[in-house]
């Protein structure tokens, strides 16, 4: 009967109500107060009050990397503690909010769009697809990141501040290494199995750099990151007359190669990319392999088991906190948050805690991790690695699974020459 | 067959619970068009006009990362509704929607790029860019034909998954036009007469809210949906749409009639492939322009696991209808999108959060998945079977 009337004061009132409500929508441009000095004469934007620096971290615990994820994320609120029992930086305790977006791009997005209007920067942003969907919008808000991911190809922007050394710097190291203890020797033919993205691509870069200063031969062998049976891999690689087999693969792949090798009786040395190992690989039945001292890997930062007094005091501490079997992630989310509170004081000292001020401080500060990283981090050369030194590890039934090779940290003379591909 | 002109456009149309083209009963045939009384008509302009409303003012109060959302939700509900045409309406299951968006994300690239850092590009403009990505990605779901016409059910499903497989391949094989699997490649969003829907620092104010990129994405990819819609239904009521279900329900009785079983099938691959090339390019525009290949075939934007996430979208709006597959896609690429927002509001507690406890996003997950399983069981037409019976209830109440 009426419900044509119905419908038009229906219409009518809903586009007057909205008008009106829109008058009070939150969203509406307020005054602006970035860039503005605040107190102490510290310049601020997003994410620093007068009391807090909050810090964001946008990282899986859910995912496939959640066991990392973790780690890191206890890590960094180790360190968020740590100094704040301090007295905090530029007189401002740091808060850190984490988010979990699942090894996932897609619940990235949003997490990042929601976080970023009240984060300084990221002390951690986890996995490779995630980066490469939140990098031009990461750009384009000028916010400092710290990845959990560690490709060389990744240097081309200050946003990117990465921990550690490179995926390529540390096959070179590896290969040196092997040299210089006379398991491969010049004009040799290596075997390199790589995942087929960012992290093996960027492997695999190393690999053929110094097979090319050292007249070897690289048998490339692409593989998925869901392969599991690397079965015919290796039978290629044997085939070939591999004297050493190079791994840019996940830990599940790590024990599927290093089993097939033994298998097969392919007895040569195996070097893997950090990403390679967890603790994990040694309740499987690849164990025996794996510890026969064949395989050796490298990290950027001290095993867990170590002696070293820094690692002692965190990995006591971790212990009583947490319950959580103990890997190098809280190890590696403590180095992260070191790095920016190096940068926090640096930008501090030049008045300036906005993001701008933070890319700034970037390229002026080098990090001392107190032993945790094999050097101090130099992050002044924008595209370069902050460092080309690592440690050298090999799996062995310790907590965290890996004990270092030998005490001290090592670099090549030919990763201080590799340029990296935005290195200037 | 005869020839009878239906209406292309919503006028007469119903919001989506109402949507007809219950495809079910066979042998149900083509649904009356005509519009009903000018009261009915009335109060569904109202209505429409409402929605419109909304949806253009939703920007002005939604934050961000809501928009965000809203915006991959369109981006699924205009690929959902090219999958339920071809599913509901013409019968055929397919497996390769993500291919198809993958075709269209490239075209896209490739047409609209301008060929700096060593990939193709032709440097069209971005809207012809659009439109030939989507003719293109026509075209290649034509091309499917010798496989869907000699094909049908759970046969055709599995071939069609190997364009799944192949187009994983092709992408990784040929970085020139799909970008590297590290960094993928970037093009730009759209401009169309001098408005950029890219723009990050606006200079546009509505009711004194600044229109940046997430809110003019917003209207764009509703505009979009909404031709979309149109669209499709205009095709579902008009010839073609009977055609179809005639071909769904019995391939026999339909070439008796005169209906070509073979070419129809063509077409309806072409034009559910092409709804899924417009939301390739929209996925494009919604990762900021980055078009990035999958690393494994089972996840990533392109991958297995979206192609079966298209079918549940269907499957939970109710296969065939249009409305049923926008909501669909609000559940299937929303709900995972929107729980971690309101339940990690703040970040703060997550902390305490062990790698093995229900984090939010586990949680998001086994409410998906039971959501599908009680649908499927106590609702099999989805929602849009539930609309029906409940617009059917309250006109008899």
């Amino acid at each position: 009967m009426g419900s044509s009337k119905i419908a038009r004061t229906l219409a009518v009132s809903t586009v007057v109500l909205s008008v009106a409500l829109a008058g009070c929508s939150t969203k509406a441009s307020t005054s602006n107060s970035g860039g503005a000095p605040a107190a102490g004469g510290v310049k601020t934007d997003v994410g620093v009050t007068d009391k807090d620096i909050t810090l964001g971290n946008l990282t899986d615990l859910s995912g496939v990397f959640k066991t990392l994820g973790l780690g890191i994320t206890q890590g960094t609120q180790m360190w968020a503690e740590d100094v704040n029992a301090k007295g905090g930086i530029c007189g401002r305790q740091i808060k850190i909010t984490s988010q979990d977006h699942g090894y996932s791009a897609e619940k990235a997005v949003p997490l990042y769009a929601q976080s970023k209007g009240s984060v300084l920067g990221y002390v951690q942003l986890l996995g490779s697809p995630i980066l490469a969907a939140l990098k031009k919008p990461l750009t384009d808000d000028k916010v400092a990141v710290v990845p959990s991911s560690w490709a060389s190809t990744n240097l081309d922007v200050p946003e990117v501040v990465m921990v550690g050394t490179t995926y390529d710097v540390e096959m070179v190291d590896g290969l040196s290494y092997l040299l210089s203890k006379g398991k491969i020797k010049e004009g040799d033919t290596l075997g390199h199995i790589y995942v087929d993205s960012e992290y093996g691509k960027n492997g695999l870069k190393g690999s053929m750099s110094f097979a090319d200063a050292h007249k070897m031969k690289i048998v490339q062998s692409a593989i998925t990151s869901t392969d599991s049976d690397l079965t015919s891999a290796i039978t290629q690689l044997k085939g070939a007359g591999v004297k050493a087999i190079l791994l840019t693969t996940t830990p599940a792949q790590t024990a599927s190669a290093v089993g097939q090798a033994a298998a097969q009786g392919l007895d040569v040395p195996v070097f893997g990319n950090n990403p390679t190992f967890t603790p994990q690989l040694l309740q499987t039945p690849a164990k025996a392999a794996l510890t026969s001292g064949n395989f050796i890997t490298v990290a950027g930062i001290q095993p867990f088991s170590s002696d070293a007094p820094v690692v002692k005091d965190i990995a006591t501490r971790y212990k009583a906190k947490y319950k959580d079997t103990p890997t190098f992630g809280p190890l590696v989310g403590y180095t992260f948050g070191q790095t920016w509170g190096a940068i926090l004081k640096t930008a501090c000292d030049a008045g300036d805690l906005t993001r701008q001020g933070i890319l700034d401080a970037r390229a002026k500060t080098t990090v001392d991790t107190g032993g945790l990283a094999p050097s101090v981090l130099d992050f002044t050369n924008l595209g370069a690695p902050s460092t080309r030194a690592v440690w050298l590890l090999k799996p062995a039934e310790v907590e965290g699974g890996l004990s270092l090779v030998q005490p001290e940290p090592y670099t090549s003379d030919e990763a201080k020459a590799y340029k990296t591909p935005f290195q200037k | 067959m005869s020839e009878t002109t239906t209406p292309l456009t919503p006028e007469a149309g119903a919001p989506s619970a109402e949507l007809p083209a219950a495809p079910q009963p066979p042998g149900s045939g083509a649904t009356a068009a005509a519009p009903r009384g000018g009261r009915g008509a009335l109060v569904r302009w109202a209505l429409w006009l409402l929605l419109a409303v909304v949806m253009f003012l939703a920007p002005v109060y939604l934050p961000g990362q809501y928009l965000t959302v809203g915006t991959w939700v369109m981006t699924g509900a205009v690929g959902a509704m090219g999958l339920t045409m071809l599913v509901g309406q013409a019968g055929q299951l397919s497996l390769a929607h993500s291919f198809f968006l993958l075709v269209g994300g490239v075209s896209y690239a490739v047409l609209s790029g301008d060929g700096s850092d060593g990939f193709i590009g032709l440097h069209l403009p971005t809207f012809v860019a659009l439109v030939l990505a989507v003719a293109i990605t026509a075209l290649v779901g034509a091309a499917f034909a010798p496989v869907s016409g000699r094909l049908s059910g759970i046969y055709l499903g599995v071939a069609s998954l190997s364009l799944v497989f192949l187009g994983w391949y092709l992408a990784r094989s040929l970085p020139s036009l799909a970008g590297t699997t590290s960094s993928g490649r970037y093009v730009e969003d759209l401009h169309l007469f001098g408005f950029y829907f890219g723009e990050k620092s606006p200079s546009l104010y509505v009711l004194d809210v600044p229109i940046g990129q997430n809110e003019r994405l917003w209207w764009l990819f509703a505009t979009l949906t909404a031709i979309a819609y149109a669209v499709a239904r205009g095709a579902v009521r008009g010839r073609i749409g009977r055609a179809w279900r005639a071909v769904r329900d019995n391939e026999a009785a339909a070439t008796v009639m005169g209906v070509s079983v073979v070419r129809q099938k063509a077409i309806a691959f072409a034009v559910s492939s092409s709804y899924a090339g417009l939301a390739g390019v929209m996925v494009v525009w919604w990762y900021d322009g980055l078009l990035k290949p999958d690393e494994a075939v089972d996840s990533g934007t392109y991958s297995t696991s979206v192609a079966i996430a298209y079918l549940a979208m269907v499957v939970i709006g109710g296969v065939g209808s249009l409305g049923g597959a926008i909501l669909g896609s609000a559940i299937v690429f929303g709900m995972p999108l929107i729980l971690p927002l309101l339940t990690q509001g703040d970040g703060s507690g997550i902390n305490a959060v062990s790698g093995t406890d229900f984090s939010p996003v586990v949680i998001t997950n086994l409410i998906y998945g039971a959501l599908i399983v009680l649908i499927i069981v106590f609702e099999p037409g989805g929602f849009a079977g539930l609309g029906r019976k409940l617009t059917a209830r309250l006109r008899r109440g």
